[in-house]
């Protein structure tokens, strides 16, 4: 089998993936943005928040084992992905008032808060293993999985259909967010010029934890779609934190549409590439393209500043 | 069988405080005045493999409570345990571990395929025995390993039984082989393959290493339609391979081998995505087996009423082989005497008479097949009956 023949497929396959990356990319950029600060800590703010979405959906779910359709498989979707996003939320909350502000009060050199975000990525990982346990756990169907249509013989299942629209539906939101508010305005401006935007009577502070939460609203509602198709453990979130992190400095970091672009591209490139050579090459292959664009757009695809291309 | 790991790890701290109690009464000369014996174990008690390891774990420790309880015994057992995770970085280290412990004598494991090879130079360069109940890549016993004895048969045995099952029952013209690139899982499909090109079956080879995105794999599978998709891995990754595969509407049969043999396997992918999956294993089912009615008693009772899982059987056969070779020995039993004794031993286990090739390989096997119905993993039987019949 050619290809060719598998070329829509593989689109379908990558789109999906890549949304997620982009989904989780965009904390990375947001914080990077406001604060020049790679959040490596971010990964398990996914993990927490996929989580506590599939605790959420499971403790709806019907215990004979039976998969619930139509309003029902709507609702329990919606409250996964609420529970995902607030556990989210409040788990990156948590992680800036823990780990970073104390350094930022303290004016702490760079260097601590990448030691500060890697000690509290330890610190979740482990304390996930302990409560959580240690093997995969399996989010059960929440509806009836199946081919919805064809693009161009592309097999597209209701599950790809909902995690895509998601996803997409919340990236949509977020350049809105940032482009149209005035809580985006206060973001821009803090990421333009932090000083110049307290002159003019932003509240930093406020800014600075609004931006966390945000991106861990995100990567929590994320981390649920996630542990749709890959089951959640604890370790979970180490490969797609990776991933994620290189979307964004592919699309520019600090560039809130260059994370989604960056995102879905990677996706696409990893869903080829596995096909093309081996599936063990993915990775290989997705970091070989971010190196190739480095070298020729240094600033990723669409420029650093969130400022500016926003 | 699906064990909380709190429990677990209360478990855990309770046979540590115990051991560490009886440690210290014995060294001020022991209550009961038995000798005490030292065994070491090594196997994955981490990692998203960890089920096989507990399963292993329990056996041994119900082995180990059963000859402590037995007064005509003339030894007591104390067991000390290593942790590997299951992979060759690891596996050397925590041999080292059981070999710098000049109190063990002999030691049950290693699990995995891959950590046995790395860790067995050290074991032979030590001197120290070692009994995998679990390691079954075939080359292992031509390595010149001369402490290495295993109580499993190796995947040639395995493979070759697996593909006559695919051929004749499930009536295979196409199979697709995909392997995770493990020493396990490589070894496994080598045998699978080199039977089923004999038999002149359609064959795809694939290997990929353990991930959590098999969507890009499933389009390969479902591209190249095959009749069965055999999977040479652990259970942890045929979940995640399962869902994709009934993602994307897969009509054919799966079917994989001893590493996917665990409930974990059925909770991990689902029931809807695991249902109708086939599994080899050299190991029969201990809880179906009325031979083995005993201990599947003694093992709920020491272990918090958890059931017999893959490779427990053969764990508490391998430590009743070595407690047989202490009994004979009598007192003063070390590494020296215990290597030497120990490819002479003839006892009848739960999973089969222990008798080994001067290799170390285990003598005679059956290579039993499991099928998912319902959610739960029930034995259809033993190979060479299913295809007669």
């Amino acid at each position: 089998m050619g290809f060719l023949d598998q070329f829509w497929q593989l689109s379908v396959d990558g789109l999906m993936v890549g949304s997620l990356y982009a989904v989780i990319a965009l904390g990375y950029t947001l914080v990077y943005g406001v604060l020049q600060l790679i959040n490596f800590a971010h990964s398990e703010v996914f993990m927490l928040g996929s989580f506590g979405g599939l605790f959420a959906a499971r403790a709806l779910l019907p215990g004979d084992g039976s998969v619930p359709g139509g309003a029902g498989s709507i609702a329990l979707v919606a409250v996964g992905l609420g529970a995902g996003a607030a556990c989210g939320g409040l788990a990156a909350f948590t992680l800036e008032r823990v780990a970073y502000r104390p350094l930022r009060r303290r004016a702490a050199p760079r260097l601590a808060y990448l030691i500060s975000a890697i000690g509290a990525s330890l610190f979740a990982v482990n304390l996930a293993g302990k409560e959580f346990g240690r093997q995969n756990v399996d989010l059960p169907d929440l509806f009836h999985n199946g081919t919805v249509f064809r693009l161009f013989g592309a097999a597209v299942s209701t599950q790809t259909l909902v995690i895509f629209a998601v996803a997409v539906a919340m990236l949509v939101g977020l350049d809105r967010l940032v482009a149209g508010t005035r809580l985006g305005q206060g973001i821009r401006a803090v990421a333009q010029d932090a000083d110049t935007a307290v002159l003019m009577g932003v509240n930093v502070e406020r800014i600075i934890i609004v931006t966390f939460v945000v991106g861990g609203l995100l990567a929590g509602a994320g981390g649920f779609l996630y542990a749709m198709t890959f089951n959640a453990s604890y370790s979970m979130g180490f490969v797609p934190g990776v991933k994620a992190f290189t979307a964004a400095v592919l699309g520019g970091i600090g560039n809130v549409r260059g994370a989604m672009l960056g995102g879905l591209l990677l996706g696409l490139v990893e869903s080829y590439g596995g096909y093309l050579f081996q599936a063990s090459y993915k990775d290989v292959i997705a970091f070989g393209v971010l190196v190739a664009i480095l070298m020729i757009r240094p600033s990723g695809l669409l420029g650093e500043r969130l400022g500016r291309a926003a | 069988m699906r064990r909380r790991p709190f429990v677990g790890a209360v478990a855990l701290a309770a046979v540590v405080a115990l051991s560490a109690t009886a440690c210290g009464s014995s060294g001020g000369g022991s209550s009961s005045g038995k000798e005490t014996i030292t065994i070491g174990f090594q196997g994955v008690l981490s990692g998203d493999n960890q089920q096989l390891g507990l399963n292993a774990l329990y056996g041994i420790r119900t082995a180990v409570s059963e000859v402590n309880a037995d007064a005509s015994s003339p030894f007591e057992l104390k067991l000390v345990e290593s942790d590997d995770g299951g992979s060759p970085d690891q596996g050397p280290t925590a041999a080292q571990k059981l070999i710098d412990n000049s109190k063990v004598v002999a030691v049950v494991g290693p699990m995995f395929s891959g950590a046995t090879k790395a860790s067995e130079p050290a074991y032979t360069q030590a001197g120290l025995l070692s009994v995998s109940p679990s390691a079954t890549n075939p080359s292992l016993t031509k390595l010149g390993f001369r402490t290495f004895y295993r109580v499993i048969a190796p995947d040639t045995v395995q493979g070759k039984a697996a593909a006559d099952y695919l051929s004749d029952v499930l009536k295979a013209r196409k199979v697709f082989s995909l392997d995770d690139k493990s020493d396990y899982g490589t070894g496994l499909s080598a045998a699978l393959e080199a039977e089923l090109k004999a038999r002149g079956v359609a064959l795809t080879h694939d290997g990929i290493n353990p991930t959590k995105d098999y969507t890009s794999e499933a389009t390969k599978i479902i591209a190249a339609a095959p009749d069965v998709l055999y999977y040479s891995g652990y259970y942890a990754e045929l979940a995640l391979l399962s869902k994709a595969l009934k993602e994307k509407g897969f009509t054919g049969k799966i079917v994989s081998g001893d590493g996917s043999l665990d409930p974990q396997y059925v909770a991990q992918a689902g029931k809807a995505a695991a249902e109708g999956t086939y599994l080899t294993c050299p190991c029969g089912d201990a809880n179906s087996d009325p031979n083995a009615a005993a201990f599947v008693a003694s093992f709920k009772k020491v272990n918090n009423g958890a059931k017999p899982g893959t490779y427990s059987g053969e764990a508490y056969d391998a430590t009743m082989a070595l407690a047989d070779v202490f009994k004979k020995l009598g007192k003063g039993a070390d590494r020296e005497s215990v290597l030497k004794a120990f490819g002479s031993v003839n006892l009848q286990g739960i999973t089969k008479t222990v008798t080994f090739e001067p290799s170390g390989e285990v003598k005679g096997s059956n290579v039993f097949i499991y099928q998912v119905k319902n959610g739960s993993i029930s034995v259809l039987g033993n190979t060479a009956n299913l295809i007669r019949s």
